[in-house]
């Protein structure tokens, strides 16, 4: 038995720890892996419960993050509850097994701390490691505090092993921002939280030897399809448990989660959509917008980035006359991803707002409330003209000359 | 050799390996394509021999690979010495062996390579190839007879 | 006890495959040969892994499956880890006793070519025998990447021909010497290290055993003749094997802790590398006068090693 580890009512924890406590709460198993900045702390914490007798679980430290995955796999088609974490480049070298593990249909809970990938090397926060990831078959989860990384943490396993769902899930926190800044987090107490999440229940369990089981066949073009479609159906199917969770872990705790998070949108003229830390940001901002300018803002968080709330999205933002998506990622010779997402949901409603794309905060620039207002105001200005009077895809936040492509034809 | 009745046979035959399964659509596959080997409880299986086992249908034992072969080892039981090496050897599993005793290939599995011929010591082989269509009888009766042994 | 000492072939017959048929290996393949044989000298439970090569896309073609055990494939490289992450969890479950049967024994097996184990595989093999799991790894060494049509690999022996390793006017095929894989894991103070022979069955078995037995991480290199790649004919297979351990460019020794090396098998009569050598297409090439000197150079390399190999074994250090 697991020794008792004392929590306050209210701690103050970063988002490292809080995850960390989520793994030992949920009796995690098996940790398999890899040591790398900001998401380091993670992983140590488990290591140091289990060596502590906190947890009566494994932790395996392992030659790289590939192979922290890999061993994550063996692991979870093993039968018990399995987690690990990572950011960045480690998330890049894990990027070919993540594939494998969704495809697999393995509960694995991946906590990532967001930064920035190379080159030139950086280890500040942005996205592009989760947007690495969006076609991996995982379910993409953001944290925005410290405290949502504790929580969704707890909701991830519940997800994941859902026999409905069986897929891994990520719970997603801003590097450094939300990792290593310290926060009043309310803690479940052990009892509660290990209820909440409940014992795993195995499927296809390798350690079950009246049942042996083959994982990882090979499919070609005469199988390989229905068994992609079939993943991406439980992908979409999850979406109601996904609220189920969120349902239940309100009634618990009185923290109310959604797939898309609205706020100050009832009557919302513009809006900045975003992921991760920037929405608290540009929540302040379109509260001070309202008082000092009169501006209805709003701001449209997405909590679910996969399955990619496309219906939701819809229905929060369909109301408003102009909305600036925000991507943190370098968008590679496109339009960023997350606008390209958003702006499709948006063609298939009546209004059709107008939508453009910044690209902000790369490699940990600061996104600050100013640079937020200033999004509203130009939102403004396309809402007043009724067509969209700059730059589709805008840098924001950029030092230089400045640096934007395309222009509407609407108008 | 014939007398061998394989509890899977009535599988067997029906799935040709390269011509596939019935090909199911995407609500039927199996969930993160993976493959049980057996129907029921599989508990101690390595101590049931293949007669007695439940496969399921997704068991490569239950498909065969028999048109791979363009000539065939056909075993002539009155020459055998019941030595294994054609067990040990073969790499297609098709060697039909019980109670120490070689009872016959299993046709469905082998893909005609000759190792069991090859490694075979007897004088004459107890296995020899012949041509695919060529019926049992006819080569068991095709049979060499003892060769001297060749002076060095 | 689900270990039994094989006396001889007949008994070792009785014990039921659970490696099956109908898997789309190339007639002949040793590979085969030896998982059969890894899965018949035990009755314990399995749970193998295998890294991306020839077995695994021959023996887990959707919608069927050749294996009677546990079996994971996941990537080219990672089939030590994958396997180890299930010993682990193994561990764990049977502490908290969440396994359907706690007490059964199980064992903990890899698979890879010679590519995933001696190339890309590597470190992540290295990592997990590093970290002293409990598993055996075996490494069907074939001397190429025979499943994508035969490529060099580190373990591809000088002078022989591949697809990226290519003899011609002004080429006798691979240039530099096959990496010393036994050597490396042995380093790694694994406490059985061995290579082993399909031909030598009796050896090959109870090198298996006596690894499957030994607690922590175990690592054999097995010699496994590819007759599409090494170009013979596919019934030869066991006599190419005889060859390449007779001539001793294959030679079957066991190294234990690290360093207590006892050779397992020494030819009566020694054979010259060029009738191995000769039985293969692959080193046709090199009996062309002007590559006389290679086949010279593998013979020299084959006598140093073997009586680097005895040396080791009287001094033992």
């Amino acid at each position: 038995m697991a020794v008792k580890y004392d929590l306050n009512e209210r701690e103050v924890w970063d988002g490292n720890f809080a995850a960390s406590q989520a793994l030992r709460q949920a009796q995690v198993d098996v940790v398999v892996a890899y040591p790398i900045t900001p998401s380091t702390p993670i992983v140590e914490n488990y290591g140091s419960y289990v060596a502590n007798g906190y947890i009566d679980g494994e932790f395996v430290m392992v030659e790289s993050e590939h192979a922290a995955m890999s061993g994550c796999i063996g692991a979870s088609a093993s039968g018990g509850r399995v987690s690990t974490a990572t950011s960045s480049q480690g998330f890049a070298l894990m990027a070919e097994v993540l594939y494998q593990a969704s495809g697999m249909r393995l509960p694995i809970v991946l906590n990532v701390v967001n930064r920035a990938l190379a080159s030139p090397l950086n280890v500040r926060g942005d996205h592009a490691d989760m947007y690495l990831g969006r076609d991996s078959g995982w379910i993409q989860m953001g944290a925005f505090n410290a405290q949502e990384a504790y929580d969704l943490a707890l909701c991830a396993f519940k997800i994941a092993e859902n026999h409905d769902v069986r897929l891994p899930v990520m719970v997603h926190q801003d590097g450094f921002i939300t990792s290593h800044t310290a926060q009043n987090v309310y803690p479940l107490t052990d009892e509660a939280a290990y209820n909440f999440v409940g014992d795993i229940v195995p499927v296809d369990d390798m350690l079950d030897f009246s049942r042996p089981v083959t994982y990882g066949a090979q499919t070609e073009e005469d199988w390989h399809f229905e068994h992609k479609a079939k993943q991406h159906k439980a992908l979409m199917d999850s979406r109601p448990i996904i609220d189920e969770v969120y349902a239940e872990f309100e009634k618990l705790t009185g923290r109310k989660y959604n797939r898309v998070e609205s706020y100050d949108m009832e009557d919302a003229e513009v809006v900045i959509v975003g992921l991760g830390t920037t929405v608290e940001t540009a929540r302040v901002a379109a509260k001070e917008l309202r008082e000092e300018k009169g501006i209805k803002a709003g701001v449209v968080a997405i909590r679910c980035f996969r399955p990619f709330p496309f219906d939701q999205v819809r229905d929060a933002l369909e109301g408003a006359k102009a909305v600036a998506v925000t991507d943190r990622s370098s968008p590679g010779g496109a339009m960023g991803a997350f606008y390209n997402e958003v702006a499709a949901a948006l063609y298939t409603t009546e209004s059709r707002p107008l939508v453009t794309n910044f690209i902000y905060g790369l490699g940990g620039r600061d996104f600050s409330i100013e640079e937020a207002k200033r999004i509203f105001i130009e939102q403004k200005a396309h809402a007043d003209a009724g067509h969209i009077t700059t730059d589709i895809q805008q840098f924001s936040g950029l030092r230089g000359p400045h640096l934007g492509y395309f222009q509407t034809k609407r108008g | 050799m014939q007398d061998l009745k394989l509890k899977a046979n009535e599988n067997r035959g029906l799935h040709q390996l390269e011509a596939g399964f019935d090909l199911l659509g995407w609500d039927e596959v199996t969930q993160g394509s993976v493959l049980p080997s057996f129907e029921g409880d599989a508990t101690g299986i390595a101590g049931l021999k293949a007669e007695e086992r439940d496969y399921s249908h997704h068991n490569s034992y239950t498909a065969t690979v028999a048109s791979w072969r363009v000539k065939k080892p056909v075993f002539n039981i009155d020459v055998c010495i019941d030595c294994q090496n054609c067990w040990v050897w073969c790499p297609d599993s098709s060697i039909l062996s019980r109670d120490k005793q070689m009872l016959g290939i299993d046709y469905d599995h082998c893909k005609g390579c000759e190792v069991c011929v090859e490694v075979c010591p007897t004088n004459p082989k107890s296995l020899l190839m012949f041509s695919e269509q060529e019926d049992l009888e006819t080569a068991l009766s095709q049979w060499p007879e003892k060769k001297k042994k060749e002076k060095k | 006890m689900a270990i039994t000492s094989i006396k001889n072939l007949k008994e070792f017959s009785t014990n039921n495959d659970r490696f099956e048929g109908a898997h789309t290996l190339c007639p002949g393949c040793a590979h085969s040969m030896i998982v059969r044989e890894l899965m018949n000298c035990t009755d314990d439970n399995l749970v193998i892994s295998a890294n991306t090569g020839c077995l695994e896309v021959s023996t887990a073609v959707y919608p069927f499956t050749s294996w009677d055990t546990s079996w994971i494939h996941i990537g080219f490289e990672n089939a030590a880890t994958a396997v180890t992450g299930s010993e682990v969890m193994h561990k764990v479950r049977k502490k908290k006793g969440t396994l359907k049967d706690n007490d059964a024994p199980v064992k903990f097996v890899a698979f890879g070519g010679d590519g995933s184990t001696f190339d890309i595989g590597f470190q992540w093999l290295s990592g997990a025998m590093e970290r002293g799991h409990d598993f055996t790894y075996i490494c069907l060494d074939n001397e190429n990447y025979a499943n994508t049509g035969g490529q060099r690999s580190s373990a591809t022996p000088i002078g022989a021909t591949t697809s990226t390793a290519q003899a011609g006017t002004h080429s006798y095929g691979k240039k530099e010497k096959k990496k010393d894989i036994v050597s490396i894991m042995a380093a790694h103070g694994s406490p059985y290290v061995a290579q082993l022979s399909p031909n030598k069955w009796k050896m090959m078995a109870k090198g298996f055993q006596k690894a499957l037995e030994t607690e922590g991480p175990c690592f054999i290199n097995t010699v496994s003749p590819c007759c599409t790649e090494w170009k013979f004919d596919p019934k030869d297979t066991i006599a190419i094997t005889d060859l390449a351990t007779d001539s001793l460019i294959f030679p079957m020794y066991e190294i234990i802790d690290g360093h207590e090396l006892n050779i397992l098998y020494r030819p009566k009569n020694i054979l010259k590398v060029e009738d191995y050598l000769g039985a293969q297409g692959r080193y046709k090439h090199l009996f062309k006068p002007e590559y006389k000197h290679i086949i010279e150079k593998i013979q020299s390399d084959i006598d140093a090693d073997w009586a680097r190999l005895q040396r080791r074994e009287e001094a033992r250090v």
